[in-house]
């Protein structure tokens, strides 16, 4: 693996190994009240029963323990909760068995948040939102597909469309006025 | 009869047009001839795995540009993909709240939209009653809307000795709190399209499992999401399906694409829609196949009875 993964996905494992001493100027207290703020649910409600765990198909692949980052979330550990968490599939199998509600997915949801308002923004973000606003897709259009397109007798893709240039200055528009651009730095793509 | 907006998304236009001209074919003339029309100035929904991950307000903005077309057409939104589904019912249901719908239409009036919901004709007073815009998949719009007699009417040519393993797809199932359409624990639709075009659905291990591409991980960790996917080809091989059938263009794709890397044959994938054309006699040609990284060729020979 290379090291952009390990950044991104290295577990708790290592970070939390036993005789690792955590002291009080790592804890983030109002860290729960952050998660609250990107729509996460109130994470002191966890009861650390581990059916998150149990249900999540990543965590049979990888050292990735769902309730450890809840509990993490709960100490306000931030600092190793945030690099990690982009590996969740937002299947959302362990919402539906939370016996809390807590709805761990979407807390992984507000983790993302946070960590790119950290400046940990994995670079599939940037490409996806570049492809956005340049051609109003996230996938880019492909040569080779617009000839199979033709020979089906199907139109172009948006994109290739002269009138769909209105399309791309209104995303331009939309995405410069919540400052996404600045978020996932793709200022330079952005014309608005 | 309801009327539609098609909504393709990114990845059937762009990676397997095949689908398109598949639903196209079957919803047209010489299918269910369904009213249905385009609007090209959809964008991309946007994709849940990036924009709603990372800023929840951009996410909804964009969705709700899609959405106020789709209203101002007062059309539904029939989406052929699990994302798009996902991603624009969640924002019908977050514009519900007066405090997101203010904002976000305050950064929409920059470009002249307004989101309201449909506007429905009222019978007390005055007041006018808005209904949220209503968004649609297509496997849920072909079973409650066409009906599985219809389905079976039309196939003509019934897919005999064919063995389908059916892949519903996370966001097809999940959150319960927006879906609720088809069981979220045992879900029927996709089988009974599948068995109404003649084939049979074969059950196979973990079948309501993730194929791995979700969330993000596939453009992440490609190789996370493989090993998911090889999981599941391994039952789907072990029930001796023929093809995968599932109605969402990105589990599609990962099934496609990740067998490369495990896999010397590969099963063949497919849309749902695309096999309900075969059922109906459309030639394999116009199904695109060729855009497919696992050949249909052994599939489609076995098809035609060979």
């Amino acid at each position: 693996m290379g090291e952009a993964e390990k950044t991104f996905i290295g577990g708790l494992h290592e970070e939390l190994a036993e005789d690792k001493i955590i002291d009080e100027s790592q804890l983030e207290p109002d860290f729960a009240e952050q998660i609250r703020k990107y729509g996460g649910k109130d994470v002191m409600t966890c009861l650390q029963c581990g059916n998150c765990t149990g249900v999540c198909p990543i965590s049979l692949k990888i050292d990735y323990k769902t309730r450890n980052i809840i509990k993490c979330c709960q100490f306000g550990l931030k600092k190793y909760t945030l690099g990690t968490r982009w590996v969740c599939a937002t299947c959302y199998r362990c919402y539906e068995h939370c016996p809390a509600d807590l709805n761990p997915a979407e807390v992984m949801i507000a983790l993302r948040h946070i960590a790119v308002r950290e400046g940990i923004i994995p670079p599939f973000i940037k490409a996806a939102a570049t492809n956005l606003v340049k051609y109003g897709q996230s996938v880019k259009p492909d040569a080779e597909i617009d000839k199979i397109r033709k020979e089906l007798g199907l139109g172009k893709v948006g994109a290739e469309h002269p009138e769909y240039n209105k399309v791309i200055r209104e995303i331009n528009v939309l995405v410069h006025a919540t400052k996404y651009d600045k978020l996932v730095g793709i200022q330079e793509e952005v014309k608005a | 009869m309801s009327s539609y907006v098609y909504f393709f998304g990114c990845v059937i236009p762009n990676r397997y047009p095949g689908i398109e001209y598949a639903v196209r074919w079957v919803t047209g003339k010489e299918g269910f001839n369904l009213d249905v029309k385009d609007q090209p100035e959809f964008s991309c929904c946007p994709v849940p795995g990036i924009f709603y991950s990372t800023d929840k307000d951009t996410w909804l903005l964009l969705a709700a540009r899609n959405l106020v077309l789709a209203q101002d057409e007062r059309r539904q939104v029939l989406t052929v993909c699990n994302g798009c589904l996902a991603s624009l019912l969640k924002a019908t249901e977050f514009l519900q709240e007066p405090k997101n719908m203010g904002k976000t239409n305050r950064i929409l009036a920059q470009i002249g939209k307004k989101y309201t919901g449909i506007p429905q004709k009222s019978t007390e007073g005055k007041r006018k009653i808005f209904e949220p815009v209503k968004v649609r998949h297509y496997v849920e719009m072909m079973v409650k809307d066409v009906g599985l007699d219809a389905i079976k009417a039309k196939a003509k040519h019934p897919l005999k000795n064919i063995k389908v393993a059916v892949h519903y797809g996370c966001h097809y199932l999940r959150p319960t709190e927006h879906f609720t359409f088809d069981d979220p624990n045992d879900p029927v639709m996709i089988d009974q399209i599948v068995e109404a075009c003649g084939a049979t659905s074969v059950d196979y291990e973990d079948k309501l499992d993730c194929c791995g591409a979700g969330g993000g991980v596939r453009s992440h960790v490609v190789e996370l999401a493989n090993s998911l996917t090889q999981d599941k080809c391994a039952n789907i091989e072990a029930a001796g399906a023929d093809c995968i059938v599932t109605g969402c263009p990105f589990c599609l794709l990962q099934f496609d694409n990740a067998q490369k890397s495990f896999a010397k044959e590969g099963i063949p994938v497919m849309h749902v829609s695309q096999l309900q054309a075969l059922s109906m006699g459309l030639d394999p040609i116009s199904l695109g196949f060729d855009t497919h990284h696992v050949s249909a060729h052994s599939f489609l020979r076995k098809i035609r009875g060979l």
